[in-house]
């Protein structure tokens, strides 16, 4: 395709740095390649494993943090967090990936817990309404749910955050 | 890269990790400390375990095997279908064991929190809110009651065994709790825990019952009313005896019978309480030498209820002294600021005549009952809550097979019936806390004077752990009539029959083994605190009653007032039983007690005043009249009878008020309302016009008439408007107003100081006017279209009575005017027998950040009662023929999120009863535990 010269560029000659090797053409770094529509991508080209395989982690991730509360272990979203702050600079995992995957992780891993018991027949709806109430808020089931989940996630999210900054990422020479 | 870009990642990189690192520990540490009385949210949230594992206690009990340390043989527990709980053991210790295993699985809440209040420890968990009123409990002293009575008490005796069994049944319980990790969550989301239970906890809590029902400060009100309205008139207003008449059920004759001596443990300094008669010397231990004052029973009454005014002398006038006043106002502060219920407060304006936390009880025999055997109907003491105080059991023990409720954190049944008798309990006039003013001196710090030299006071210190807070300190001095109260201006202590301990316990073991009168007469005998009136029935026939208690003597002075503490006016002794108010098989057939005075004006003993006198609407002489016109009645003419909300001062006033109008020139609303009064029945039905403009006429009408004096003697009203503002609960008041309303229409009460005269006629016109405007500005439309559901709601407190907990807006509930909230039962699914209504949250969004469990809103009119029962005792009958019923609001279960919580809210509040298991039954229900050691 032939390339339309502007007005500018002829107005330029014979002006003092207006002269280039070569053609006639825009300042800056040649021509480019014809842009590309934005596609994000979630993982580094060099990352190992298969997609596949990050996924069933997530999924052990989420299981983990249920068996934690199982075993009394209430930190184990920031373990799980954590974990995965570290995994991220190894699997070459991106922040747009790694956050949605630790919320959840965490919120599936306890509201797992909390649904188990349901399953039993628990009666943990009058129970949330209960702890609402009696930790001074209004007597609406889903927020001691709510509450529930976002400390979860809370604690999931510190665990990412100290995870990466504990693995920085080498510096480019 | 260059080194300056790499060095300045490389700072970059450090800082993320330091403040990565910051907030993750910062995290940390809020899930899992907590911070600045947040709980640690991380255990608290944790699924599996904090808050959570409380919806355990929302289950059903299943059929199961419990291992109990605590027993030394097998027990079994069932439950019927409504949670009602029968325990069969092979001994009465190990009966209350599994009864104290049961309370602690289904009230742990309401024993924690009941004990907490008695011994000074609620600030603990609930935080800084509740340090008044542990100061308060420390200072009154239940705990040092408490730990006195359980270190006085034979270890062989029966209490003694019941409160150790007891306590190792809720311990068993607890050790439980603190192996599943599943508390209520109340102890979750607060982070402290339920200490261990012992005997001293349970008589504390025994303490604290008798606070709610016997703890007054009349006298202080009563300082502060003569020191505004004058002596005459306050005694006038208020007087000793009621001008009114009353039926009692104990007409006399009276004999005098001496002083009994006052006995029990003594927690005040040397020498003791009731050891003021020690003029002969004799130590103290809290033992008063036997007898007798120096003046005659005949003398100390003429001295003590010389209520007329005229005979008041100036002495008597000094005992409200400008500096005792002030100390009054502060006393009076802190105790009017405690939770609803705390402290005896006698009933709040606008309950229903009756069906007061007073209680009532009535028993019928002879003719008037159907097979010429007896009945017996009660409504239990403390007003009806969610779930109730009252926790219904029947348990079946070699000596105790007994059916009742028992309240949680006692053991034992404390009114129901056995194979031969049965019994209930209503309030006592009894004067039980006496105010002494102590003379000290700044010059002799930590002294007072008594009885013609300076004496030390007894010097006690707590220390008050406060949730999220600091540790407070209290000092409590004590001098010989006990605690002092305040020092501001005027030294006042406080000498209340309740710090003397009672053996309760062993006196209701010994009635539930009871089986005549003779036998239940003598389990009473050594009964102190609180006092109460015991009805009594059998299946002989025969119906009885007695006012048990310690009802104090002083030597000298008017007990209704604050006396002089240096020892002339200090208690000389108690009633002796055998003079106590009591009836037995009385020859109209009937006994009915509703907190009424229960002697004529010549009963030769000071009992209290009419503060102490409960039954100002005359509900009880109703009962007299209505049961007295009727024979062969059968339970259902009782449960008539019970569920019935007459307004008795209506009934009296109503025609006296149509005459006062007769006349009088009306505008066409004040004749319509008028109209609308003419026909009415008295009862006070949701649905009822006429209710409506009676409940807003009858303040009025009480305002008109002393609100001119109050105002013109500037009444100080604010420490203790309960006690001291004109109002329909304040019961002489209304005594006064009705009698002179029928018998003394032109009394110059009724022409306001300065103003022109009036009569009761006039007056009545120009309350209903302004009632009926007031109506009609609220309700607008026609008078026959008001109704008193929409003016006032009967709402059942949630149990807790603490304000943190969410009790202080459930009281008596809403009389703002217009539809209630939609989570309130409506007459009609309470008469469809259903409540599709959830429980309304006490306290959420009002400031109250421990609301644990709920009130409901009922309809207007529905009866209060914490528990209703009728026992029909046919004659010679077994124990096959007795048939039981009984009822209270919610259910078994303290926990909200249990089908046991309010599953007999519906029925209760339409008037209904459930069977009460028999006594001697095995295993009814078909939930069953068997409780192995």
């Amino acid at each position: 395709m032939s390339r339309l010269v502007s007005r500018s560029e002829v107005d330029r000659m014979g002006k003092r740095g207006s002269y280039r090797l070569g053609g006639l053409g825009p300042l800056g770094p040649g021509p480019g390649r014809p842009s590309r529509p934005f596609r994000p991508s979630f993982v580094r080209p060099e990352h190992p494993g298969t997609t596949v395989g990050w996924i069933l982690a997530a999924v052990i991730g989420a299981v983990m943090i249920a068996g934690g509360s199982v075993l009394g272990l209430w930190f184990m979203p920031f373990v799980v967090g954590l974990a995965t702050g570290l995994a991220m600079r190894w699997g070459g995992w991106r922040l747009r990936v790694s956050v949605p995957a630790v919320v959840i992780m965490a919120a599936a891993g306890w509201g797992l817990a909390l649904w188990v018991p349901a399953l039993r027949g628990l009666p943990l709806g009058a129970t949330a309404r209960t702890i609402a109430v009696t930790a001074g808020l209004p007597a609406i089931t889903v927020l001691a749910f709510c509450a529930a989940l976002a400390v979860s996630v809370a604690l999931g999210l510190a665990g990412l955050w100290l995870g990466r900054a504990l693995t920085p990422r080498p510096a480019r020479d | 890269m260059v080194p300056g870009r790499r060095r300045w990642r490389r700072v970059r990189q450090v800082s993320n990790g330091v403040v990565a690192a910051f907030v993750a520990a910062a995290i940390l540490l809020l899930c899992g400390a907590g911070y600045a009385g947040l709980p640690a949210l991380g255990p608290l949230l944790d699924p599996a375990h904090g808050a959570w594992a409380s919806a355990s206690g929302g289950q059903l009990p299943e059929s199961q095997v419990l291992s109990l340390p605590g027993l030394t043989s097998t027990a079994l527990v069932s439950f019927d279908a409504n949670g009602i709980a029968t325990i069969n053991a092979a001994s009465r210790p190990d009966a209350m064991a599994a009864l104290g295993y049961l309370h602690a699985r289904f009230r742990l809440t309401q024993m924690d929190l009941q004990r907490r209040l008695a011994e000074g420890r609620l600030a603990q968990l609930v935080g800084p809110a509740a340090v008044s009123s542990d100061e308060f409990e420390l200072r009154l002293g239940l705990l040092r009651t408490a730990r006195r009575e359980w270190a006085a008490m034979p270890r062989t005796g029966a209490a003694a065994t019941m409160l150790a069994a007891y306590a190792r049944g809720v311990n068993d319980y607890l050790a439980q709790l603190h192996a599943s990790g599943d508390w209520p969550a109340l102890y979750s989301v607060a982070g402290v825990y339920p200490a261990r239970w012992t005997p001293v906890d349970s008589l504390a809590v025994q303490g604290d019952l008798a606070q709610e029902l016997d703890y007054t400060t009349s006298p202080l009100d009563y300082a502060l009313l003569v020191r505004s309205l004058g002596i005459r008139r306050t005694m006038r207003w208020f007087p000793v005896v009621p001008g009114g008449t009353q039926r009692t059920y104990d007409p006399g004759p009276y004999k005098a019978q001496g002083i009994a001596p006052v006995t029990g443990v003594s927690t005040t300094a040397a020498p003791g309480r009731g050891s003021a008669g020690a003029a002969g010397g004799q130590p103290s231990g809290g033992q008063h030498p036997a007898g007798t004052g120096r003046q005659s029973p005949a003398a100390i009454a003429l001295q003590s209820w010389a209520g007329t005014a005229g005979q008041l002398s100036a002495g008597v006038a000094g005992q409200a002294s400008a500096a005792v006043a002030r100390s009054a106002v502060t006393v009076l502060a802190v105790t009017s600021a405690l939770p609803p219920g705390q402290v005896a407060r006698d009933t709040a304006p606008g309950q229903v005549a009756g069906q007061t936390a007073a209680g009532s009880a009535w028993a019928a025999n002879g003719p008037r009952v159907a097979g010429r055997g007896s009945i017996l109907a009660g409504t239990a003491p403390l007003a009806g809550t969610v779930p109730s105080a009252w926790f219904q059991v029947a348990i079946s023990a070699p000596r105790y097979d007994v059916t009742g409720i028992s309240l949680p954190g006692l053991p034992g049944v404390v009114l129901g019936h056995n194979q031969h008798i049965a019994w209930s309990l209503s309030h006592a006039q009894d004067q039980s806390t006496l105010f002494y003013a102590e003379r000290t001196s700044r010059a002799r710090p930590g002294q007072y004077f008594w009885r013609g030299r300076w004496r030390a006071m007894r010097l006690v210190r707590y220390a008050i752990p406060v949730r999220g807070g600091q540790t407070r300190h209290l000092a409590v001095d004590l001098t010989v009539h006990g605690p002092v109260l305040t020092d501001a201006g005027q030294a006042i202590s406080v000498d209340w029959t309740g710090s003397t301990g009672s053996p309760d316990i062993a006196a209701l073991a010994r009635i539930g083994a009871a089986a005549s009168f003779t036998q239940f007469r003598a389990a009473l005998a050594g009964w102190r605190s609180p006092a109460q009136t015991f009805v009594y029935a059998d299946d002989r026939g025969n119906i009885g009653a007695i006012a048990a208690g310690d009802y104090p003597i002083v030597r000298h002075g008017a007990p209704w007032l604050p006396l002089p503490g240096t020892g002339a006016d200090d208690v000389a002794g108690a009633i002796p039983f055998a003079a106590l108010p009591q009836s037995y098989d009385p020859p109209g057939h009937v006994i009915a007690t509703a907190g009424q005075r229960p002697v004529t004006a010549a009963y030769p003993y000071y009992i209290g005043t009419t503060a102490s006198d409960l039954d100002p609407a005359g509900w009880a002489s109703n009962q007299y009249a209505v049961l007295g016109r009727r024979s062969g009645l059968q339970p259902a003419g009782f449960a008539a009878l019970q569920a019935r909300s007459a307004d008795q001062i209506a009934a009296r006033l109503v025609p006296r008020l149509l005459a006062a109008l007769h006349r009088a020139t009306l505008t066409p609303a004040e004749r319509q309302a008028a109209g609308v009064l003419r026909g009415w029945n008295h009862v006070l039905d949701a649905q009822s016009a006429a209710a409506a403009i009676w409940s807003t006429f009858w303040p009025d009408y009480l305002s008109a008439t002393f609100g001119p004096w109050w105002k013109a003697a500037a009444v100080p009203v604010q420490p203790d408007p309960a006690g001291l503002a004109f109002s329909a609960g304040q019961f002489g008041l209304v005594q006064a107003l009705e009698h002179w309303t029928l018998a003394d229409p032109s009394n110059p009460a009724f022409t306001p100081p300065g103003g022109p005269a009036r009569t009761a006629a006039s007056v009545m016109r120009v309350a209903f006017g302004a009632a009926v405007a007031r109506l009609h500005a609220l309700l607008g439309g026609a008078p026959s279209s008001w109704t008193w559901g929409r003016l006032r709601g009967t709402t059942t407190a949630s149990l807790p009575r603490v304000p943190v907990l969410g009790a202080s807006a459930t009281a008596v509930g809403p009389t703002a005017v217009g539809p209630t909230a939609a989570s309130t039962v409506t007459a009609s699914t309470v008469a469809a027998g259903t409540v599709a209504a959830g429980p309304v949250t006490a306290g959420a969004g009002a400031g109250a950040p421990w609301t644990v469990a709920a009130g409901y809103t009922l309809p207007a009119g529905t009866a209060n009662q914490g528990w209703r029962m009728i026992v029909w005792l046919p004659a010679a009958s077994g124990r096959q023929g007795i048939e039981a019923e009984g009822i209270y609001p919610g259910g078994q279960s303290e926990d909200p999120a249990s089908p046991w919580y309010d599953n007999l809210i519906a029925r209760w509040a339409s008037g209904g009863y459930l069977p009460m298991p028999p006594v001697g039954a095995t295993a009814l229900g078909r939930i069953r535990w068997e409780l192995r050691p």
